[in-house]
């Protein structure tokens, strides 16, 4: 346990050292607190970059609360998992490129403790983002739009949170064995695969991670979360922990 | 446009701000970045949040 908190304290210094701990949760707060103010200033920004149609802006109808704060949830699904995957996928590949992990493969550490650290700072990285992200477009959504449940926007964004963190987890996966990028696109492909086959057969795979974000909306507009999704997420997450701690072992030298 | 509501729109540039003043003392710091580094700058300076984004993701090596 010892170990792994000193590898934990290696990792999150890691993080601060490439100003990882600092960009990316505030890239989240303001992909978050942009959503309401586009929302609300959706008909001066018609009015100002194009000839739109006065009717146009006449109809325009502020959205609820509930559906805006849905759609600063959805820039994380995009352009969000893009930033985490992007910034997560040299955490194994990089070591094993510049000869690190022979390095601390030496040390009496057991893999499971290596992967279990980078995974918990990346953990550290995606909570400080998806919670600082989310407090400041609910303050937004709440100032413009209206009022919000503050209990449904927790739970709606510990559910993306935890759709995020399997796209973190498959990225620190695939890079146990491919090259940063590589793994990352991976992560990034089967998340998006994921996501299409759930939305084509909503009825039959429920039980998907994919089925996150939409869970978490429906937490948001007032609905009641399952537990499918959520325990099937869990699982492909201490999997993916798993195989890329028994991928990592094998860079042991032999005795 | 005229009654641009600064207590709303200023936290958005402070953190925009933020951001590329990060990146550019990062990117000071660097020993290697991909690429000429005065595209960096320009990606920091003009580049709002993408242009951030594609520094601290792809700009960096030692991530």
């Amino acid at each position: 346990m010892r170990k792994l908190w000193t590898l934990y304290r290696r990792e999150l210094l890691e993080a601060v050292r490439s100003y990882r701990l600092i960009w990316v949760p505030v890239v989240f707060i303001i992909l978050g607190i942009m959503q309401p103010l586009v929302a609300y200033y959706m008909p001066d920004i018609l009015a100002a970059s194009s000839n739109a149609p006065a009717a146009l802006l006449e109809s325009y109808e502020l959205p609820g609360a509930a559906t805006v704060m849905a759609q600063a949830l959805g820039q994380y699904g995009t352009i969000g998992m893009l930033v985490l995957a992007l910034a997560a996928m040299n955490s194994l590949a990089g070591e094993r490129h510049s000869g690190t992990a022979e390095l601390l493969m030496a040390k009496p550490l057991s893999p499971v403790s290596i992967v279990a650290a980078k995974w918990a700072a990346h953990l550290t990285v995606l909570l400080l983002a998806v919670g600082l992200g989310t407090a400041g477009a609910a303050y937004y959504t709440a100032l413009l739009m209206g009022h919000l449940s503050w209990s449904a926007v927790a739970a709606a964004s510990l559910l993306y949170a935890l759709w995020l963190l399997c796209a973190v987890s498959l990225t620190l996966f695939f890079s146990a064995w491919l090259r940063g990028p590589a793994a990352a696109a991976l992560a990034l492909l089967l998340a998006a695969g994921m996501s299409l086959v759930q939305s084509l057969l909503p009825a039959q795979t429920g039980w998907l991670p994919a089925a996150l974000p939409g869970l978490s909306a429906a937490v948001l507009a007032g609905g009641a979360a399952e537990a499918g999704p959520v325990i099937c997420a869990l699982l492909l997450i201490i999997a993916c922990i798993t195989g890329a701690s028994l991928q990592t072992g094998r860079h042991k030298l032999p005795n | 446009m005229n009654d641009i509501n600064w207590g709303l729109i200023g936290p958005l540039l402070a953190l925009q701000l933020l951001l590329a003043v990060i990146g550019l003392i990062s990117l000071a710091k660097a020993e290697q970045v991909r690429g000429p580094r005065w595209m960096w700058v320009l990606f920091l300076v003009f580049g709002n949040l993408l242009g951030s984004i594609a520094y601290f993701t792809l700009g960096r090596r030692d991530l």
